[in-house]
């Protein structure tokens, strides 16, 4: 018998991980983005279909106009065509339609493409999972179980892509390939938050008068819900639904993960590590972009925001964060 | 599920006659007959959403997305007794043996050849022999590092050697996921016997890959290099990379530079020391070979034969699996080793050679031809099987190109017993129950620093009724294949 532990086997203290490939790093990026602008998609369309419940009656015009931020929020020009009601149109095409690149089911499929690109990188749980949400939407019973409950359906691909998270942080090591998964997530959520703010708002005050107080709370809740953000909302303000305060808490709230400065910080410090393991010392491009907005952030105040603008000073951080998206693959991908 | 079980006139794995188990099959044979059919079902079913979730598919094209589908796996497992594995493992590291000393002899002073036991015009008519290769020096002199050999078994219940698979062997990763999935689904089963674990093959594997790198290289830097996400075998180059803990690269991140070759890694340039590559030599190198290859890198051939690379496996092992070659592997055992074959060939008639092409020619309906540059089933001809109108035409092509062709007499594979779904796999009166299927086996042998026969290997199933053909791209499945300890029962 020899022995289990060799004193002598002379086995390195600190193992430095190698260097991953580039194509392994942009797989790794795209994978992580894409499977949290799922989550996103879902949950849009999920309180969607809440509020108009809600809401009760509404005008067509305005219902009409309420579905299409969902459109403008993931960036898809066209509506889709077709008979039915809008509602079920735009669900429809949101959800499944693979020529639509924005569609859960595109997203999902793209997630699960680059997996496959990186199978040997990232843990065989992050796989499965991915797997599981991939046959979810594209298996032969996904319509019926759509059809026979939407709600149910969004609320499996949120809660696949948080295991899916969970898993990416508790399965593989925090080195340089999870921490392209943490920058391509928070530079996803930077994008769609902002948006999600922008558009909403914009209709709400548009239509400011001719909503009751009620209403316009649901309205509201329905902001906070879309950017998961309800229920820390009111552990801070209580139930007092304020619009300025509800754009505050989802801007500059330091402490929730769902705020775009919280984000930022997350993002730049991604970014950070990603450099630091790679030896250099002074901060690259991308960084320096988040951390001048971030730094923004830290220091702003919402009556200055509103005064130069919330849709023009969310376009602001809506391109920083692309553009550090690109200079990222500039200093990482391209070979 | 055995009623009305037939064996027939083949030999069975499992049943001397019906009811009648062999001794290393009783407990298995029992369990099952114990089951009822929608149990088994129930587990079958399991194994199919393992294998779906775990992303062990493959992909028929039928339209924009194509359709991704599971190997048939059928889950009554294979069992190979401790004697005749004993067997099969002293003829195969036999076998490796003499091929890697015919690759060395061939690519240097070709002594097998000058004293006329191969006629050198078979060797230099093989379209996989390198004469980029002559006189170069691979690594320790080891050439097929990874071989898969098919073997079957006759109506005599003798092992024969199909084919060697020298030079990229796939489904190792699929005899290793069988198994994790049957100790899932079918736990029960094992509990009455001692099988030997196949779990450490990666490591050996590794191993074997880090033997041969270039000495002076403390810790060298192992990679796969696949062809990419869309080659059928990707799951498993995947899994393999995965259970190594190397990279998996595409030629497009491989560069040659000065000899060397190197990795684009996000902290630049990396360089790497033993490829396990999973490419056809005509893909590996632009300038080498194929020019219109854009899976390959350029420049590898020249760093690999100054020896600052190594290959697994080494370039041109194609000449020892050659289906023309492979009727004089016996000799080669004589030559090289001084022993008589422990394992039997299948005979086999060289189109090449006047007799035997009149020989061929004149029986093509009781006989099976093979394309030598084909594989996985295609190019074949089973004489007995065939339309005369296909006999007719499969002569002119051997006509045409003798060198092309060889004929075996058609082997009776054994048959083992496989559960009849329904569905994918239809019994004789639709019923659900097992019914015999024809089987073959591939263990895997890796030739290290010692030569190691992984035991177990991958049973392949031929799913249709009486079907002789295995290959999964023909629609054949897979078993677990169990091979047991010295003191089971």
């Amino acid at each position: 018998m020899t022995m289990m532990f060799d004193p002598a086997s002379g086995v390195q203290h600190n193992v430095e991980a190698r260097p991953m490939l580039s194509r392994d790093a942009d797989s790794m990026y795209w994978m992580a983005r894409y499977v949290e602008r799922a989550e996103h998609v879902a949950r849009l369309l999920r309180v969607h279909m809440v509020l108009l419940t809600d809401v009760g009656d509404l005008t067509p015009v305005l219902e009409h106009q309420m579905w299409l931020t969902i459109l403008s929020t993931m960036r898809v020009g066209e509506e889709p065509e077709g008979n039915e009601p809008l509602s079920t149109r735009i669900a429809h095409f949101m959800t499944f339609d693979l020529n639509n690149n924005s569609s859960i089911a595109s997203c999902i499929a793209k997630a699960r493409e680059n997996a496959k690109a990186i199978r040997e990188s990232i843990s065989s749980e992050m796989w499965e999972c991915l797997n599981m949400l991939y046959w979810g939407i594209q298996g032969d019973d996904a319509r019926p179980r759509y059809e026979e409950s939407p709600d149910d359906y969004f609320y499996r691909i949120m809660t696949g892509s948080m295991l899916f998270q969970g898993l990416t942080n508790q399965t593989m090591a925090h080195d340089q390939r999870w921490c392209f998964t943490q920058a391509a997530k928070y530079l996803e959520r930077i994008d769609v938050t902002a948006r999600v703010i922008a558009t909403r708002f914009e209709v709400l005050t548009g239509m400011a008068t001719q909503l009751d107080q009620p209403i316009r709370n649901i309205h509201l809740m329905g902001v906070l819900r879309s950017c998961c953000s309800l229920e820390s909302y009111r552990r801070l303000h209580l139930a007092d639904l304020d619009a300025t305060r509800i754009a505050q808490f989802l801007i500059l709230q330091a402490d929730y993960p769902r705020s775009i400065r919280f984000c930022l910080e997350q993002a730049r410090q991604a970014i950070e590590q990603m450099r630091i393991s790679n030896g250099q010392r002074s901060p690259s491009l991308p960084e320096r972009i988040l951390g001048r907005l971030g730094s923004q952030l830290e220091y702003a105040d919402m009556s200055e925001i509103l005064a130069e603008g919330l849709t023009p000073f969310l376009k602001r951080i809506e391109d920083g964060a692309n553009e550090a998206s690109v200079q990222l693959q500039r200093s990482y991908f391209l070979y | 599920m055995f009623e009305n079980y037939e064996v027939g006139s083949v030999f069975d794995e499992m049943f001397v006659e019906p009811d009648s188990p062999r001794k290393h099959y009783a407990p298995v044979a029992q369990r099952l007959m114990d089951m009822d059919a929608d149990a088994f079902e129930r587990r079958r079913r399991m194994a199919d959403v393992l294998f779906r979730n775990q992303g062990i598919t493959f992909t028929v094209y039928a339209d924009k997305r194509g359709v991704e589908k599971i190997f048939p796996f059928d889950l009554v497992p294979r069992i190979v007794p401790h004697d005749e594995w004993d067997l099969l493992e002293r003829g195969l590291i036999q076998r490796i043996t003499a091929l890697n000393l015919f690759c060395q002899d061939i690519y240097h002073e070709q002594r097998i050849l000058k004293e006329r036991i191969i006629d050198p015009e078979l060797i230099y008519g093989a379209k996989m022999f390198r004469r980029e290769m002559m006189g170069v020096n691979v690594p320790r002199n080891i050439y097929m590092h990874i071989c898969g050999t098919d073997l079957i078994r006759g109506s005599d219940g003798i092992y024969y050697v199909l084919e060697d698979n020298g030079r990229t062997p796939s489904g190792v990763s699929y005899v290793l996921e069988n198994r994790a999935v049957m100790k899932r689904v079918l736990p029960s089963l094992f509990n009455q016997y001692r099988v030997r674990a196949i779990e450490d093959y990666p490591f050996n594997l590794l191993n074997t890959m880090q033997h041969v790198a270039p000495p002076h290289v403390k810790d060298p830097t192992c990679v796969i290099l696949t062809p990419g996400i869309y080659n059928s075998a990707y799951f498993e180059h995947t899994f393999l990379a995965r259970q190594m803990g190397v990279d998996l690269v595409e030629g497009q991140d491989l560069v040659v530079e000065n000899g060397y070759v190197y990795m684009r890694t996000t902290a630049g340039l990396r360089r790497v020391d033993v490829i396990y590559r999973r490419l056809d030599d005509d893909f590996l190198d632009p300038l080498a070979f194929r020019q219109d290859s854009i899976l390959g890198v350029a420049g590898l051939m020249n760093a690999y034969r100054v020896g600052n690379v190594a290959l697994v496996n080494a370039v041109g092992t194609g000449v020892a699996d050659d289906k023309a070659i492979y009727p004089f592997v016996p000799d080669m055992i004589k030559f090289y080793l001084g022993q008589d074959a422990i394992l039997p060939n299948v005979p086999t008639y060289i189109c090449a050679r006047p007799d035997d092409l009149k020989y061929v020619l004149e029986n093509l309906d009781k006989l099976v031809v093979k394309s030598t540059n084909e594989s996985g089933g295609y190019g074949m001809l089973m004489g007995h099987q065939s339309t005369k109108q296909e006999r007719e035409i499969f002569a002119q092509k051997i006509k045409d190109e003798p060198r092309d062709f060889v004929a075996q007499p058609v082997v009776q594979l054994s048959q083992h017993p496989s559960f009849c779904d329904g569905g994918n796999v239809i019994s004789n009166d639709g019923t659900r129950k097992f019914e015999g299927r024809r089987v073959d086996l591939r263990p895997y042998i890796l030739y290290g620093e010692k030569v190691i026969v992984m035991p177990g290997g991958l049973t392949r199933v031929a799913l249709r009724r009486g079907s002789l053909v295995v290959n999964s791209s023909q629609g054949g499945g897979s078993k677990d294949t169990w091979v047991l300890e010295d003191d089971a029962t």
